[in-house]
């Protein structure tokens, strides 16, 4: 296979990470070097925000603000563009929701405002002072990577404008995690992207699956940390394979 | 952007109808009669909902896992492009076709049954599978059900998911990664959404009544909105795309009207025309206080007073991550209705009744008879909790 078209790369100008034990830049860098299994359970403060904010802000908006606030200026925080990427998003506030309908208790109109899949989007707006546009998205098992891909389509568009990935997740609600194959972990990665600057150059190229190929099976922690992990090795490429696609990262210099 | 879009084909189904011919004589009467009234789904309440009526197609037995309601109204929609679209995907393959889907429910009313039973049984009901309740499983199926392997994403940002969908849709084709794509929005009706809006005080217990000085809210519908998205000239263009966040609230525009003014005025840009080329503008026009006087504000703004506008959702209620994909549609069987050089305008149904505090926009009355254009261009507003704000320009090149 040939390089990707240009527009299929970018600089990451700034990374970040979050999960428990890994929560400062060094504690990534000790992962990096000896990865292992995340924890399951644990959000930052994530202090930076307003008191009045932060309030309203569950883990997965502390967790996933962190890794945004992680990985840009002040300056960036407000000008770029974003891309929110979660498999769950808020899902388990919803259904907190739905099991107070049924015991036919009060549904607290803020509570129901914040389980929309882009409140980590909408929070990191207001916090932030951002009105760029921004992207919500999931894709099943393969949510970093289509997050990536659309974070390339914002810098097509916007070249001049960097683009802010953001992805993460917390533990599914103890009805419905038994039902997916997944490691229940909490975490936030921030990728910071760019079409041209300083920073190590990533291409992507996509190659389709079949029904034939065996599935991908469950992986020890989440793609977007094993990205990460490329990210700083000397490793030149890094397939990322889910149901219908084998995600082809190379360094691009 | 530089890569010509093309809206090729609309399967769409929502409470005027099950297919987009039957939809579109309802729309341009301005028919309110697929509102449906429900006094018994919240206590002591009267809701006006816009449900979508009749049969839904069974989903294929290999694909159980994705049996939900959400999932057969998307069915019901993609059937109507199906034949067009195999055709497309034998074409160029199935690695170039790819699926955007938007939606803020997915098959949350699938979810709550399922936990209804696991109260009265122990468990949760048997076939009930998380693809169901994942925002990412509405496009994983529809994926999976035309053994597609593009790239396959659900955006959802509230209300102007399905815009943002098909946004999202045109910068695949433009990057090159696809040459067709599967792009649009379901959302369907469940308790979440509805208990969940009567808490903020934002559903009306009439018919809701954009832009009126009796304005009281929205009311809630369902609907889906599929396209076949090309790289091709020709027929309805999606030519321009305009975003903003607010940086306000999660559930309240800013009440300036500056969010929705950015975003206005970045699609119009973004399509290289005038905003007087718009000779239509189907409004988010939810019937609330707040979205109706901001938007009319931003409007004004951008438009001044003398742009035909209407809103859509008297007559099919606010589909929520559907209502972007699904207006976007009204626009299309509009363009598609010019071929004829006229195109027609949808009506605003309300009460007639001015509001002295917003700018007297130029409803579109019954009255008004198709306005004649060789290639006419019209604009679509979409406003998201959380901030996120979506407008789309489309047009048609060779009426």
């Amino acid at each position: 296979m040939g390089n990707p078209p240009a527009k299929l790369c970018a600089v990451v100008a700034g990374s970040s990470a979050w999960a428990p034990g890994v929560t400062t830049p060094e504690e990534l860098e000790a992962w990096i070097a000896a990865p292992r299994a995340l924890e399951r359970d644990g959000h930052p403060q994530a202090k930076f925000l307003p008191a009045m904010l932060r309030r309203r802000c569950k883990p997965l908006t502390r967790i996933m603000l962190t890794a945004a606030y992680g990985c840009c200026t002040e300056n960036e925080l407000a000008t770029v563009r974003t891309v929110f990427s979660s498999r769950h998003g808020s899902i388990n506030e919803s259904i907190g929701l739905l099991e107070a309908i049924a015991e036919s208790k009060r549904v607290s109109a803020a509570t129901f405002a914040h389980t929309v899949h882009n409140a980590q989007a909408g929070l990191f707006s207001i916090a932030a002072a951002n009105r760029q546009a921004s992207s919500s998205l999931a894709g099943q098992e393969a949510s970093f990577p289509t997050g990536f891909l659309e974070a390339l389509t914002h810098l097509n568009r916007a070249p001049q404008r960097k683009v802010l990935l953001v992805t993460g997740d917390v533990p599914l609600a103890e009805t419905f995690a038994s039902l997916i194959d997944e490691a229940q972990v909490s975490y936030g990665t921030g990728l910071l992207l760019a079409s041209d600057g300083e920073g190590p150059g990533v291409s992507l190229a996509l190659e389709p699956r079949t029904s034939a190929d065996a599935p991908p099976s469950p992986t020890p922690w989440p793609a977007a940390f094993e990205f990460l992990r490329w990210l700083h090795s000397e490793e030149p490429d890094l397939t990322i394979p889910t149901q219908r696609t084998n995600w082809q990262f190379r360094r691009a210099d | 952007m530089v890569n010509p879009c093309r809206l090729a084909a609309l399967g769409m189904v929502n409470a005027l109808g099950a297919s987009a011919d039957t939809v579109a004589p309802r729309l341009f009467a301005g028919d309110q009669s697929g509102m449906t009234r429900r006094d018994s789904i919240v206590p002591d309440r009267v809701l006006y909902l816009g449900e979508v009526h009749g049969d839904l197609p069974p989903i294929p037995e290999a694909l159980q896992k994705y049996r939900c309601r959400n999932n057969a109204v998307s069915l019901a929609a993609l059937r109507q492009i199906e034949g067009t679209a195999r055709a497309v995907i034998d074409a160029v393959g199935r690695e170039r076709v790819g699926v955007i889907f938007g939606t803020s429910t997915s098959g949350v009313s699938d979810a709550e049954d399922a936990l209804r039973h696991q109260r009265r049984h122990g468990i949760l009901a048997p076939g009930f599978d998380y693809a169901q309740l994942e925002f990412g499983g509405g496009a994983g199926f529809i994926a999976d059900y035309l053994d597609v392997c593009g790239p396959t994403y659900t955006i959802s940002t509230a209300c102007s998911s399905g815009a943002r969908a098909l946004a999202s849709a045109r910068s695949l084709l433009d990057l090159g990664i696809c040459d067709a794509v599967i792009a649009g929005a379901t959302d369907t009706l469940c308790n979440l959404t509805i208990f969940g809006f009567s808490a903020l005080q934002a559903v009306s217990s009439e018919i809701s009544n954009p832009c009126s000085a009796n304005r009281n809210g929205l009311n809630l519908g369902e609907a889906s909105a599929l396209f076949l998205v090309t790289r091709e000239r020709g027929g309805v263009q999606l030519l321009g795309v305009g975003e903003s966040s607010e940086a306000h609230h999660m559930s309240a525009p800013d009440p300036t009207g500056a969010g929705a003014e950015t975003a206005m005025r970045a699609a119009i840009a973004d399509a290289a025309v005038d905003p007087s080329d718009i000779l239509y503008l189907n409004l988010h026009g939810t019937g609330t206080p707040l979205n109706d006087s901001m938007e009319c504000a931003a409007v004004a703004r951008v438009f001044g007073v003398d742009t035909p506008c209407s809103s859509s959702k008297p007559l099919v209620g606010h589909a929520l991550g559907a209502a972007g994909a699904t207006e976007a549609g009204f626009c299309w069987l509009a363009l598609h209705a010019a071929a004829a050089g006229e195109l027609p305008l949808i009506p605003h149904r309300w009460d007639g009744v001015r509001d002295p505090a917003i700018p007297d926009l130029r409803l579109v009355t019954e009255s008004d008879t198709p306005v004649a254009a060789t290639h006419p261009a019209v604009a679509t507003n979409s406003f998201g909790f959380g901030g996120n704000n979506c407008v789309l320009v489309l047009g048609r090149e060779d009426a």
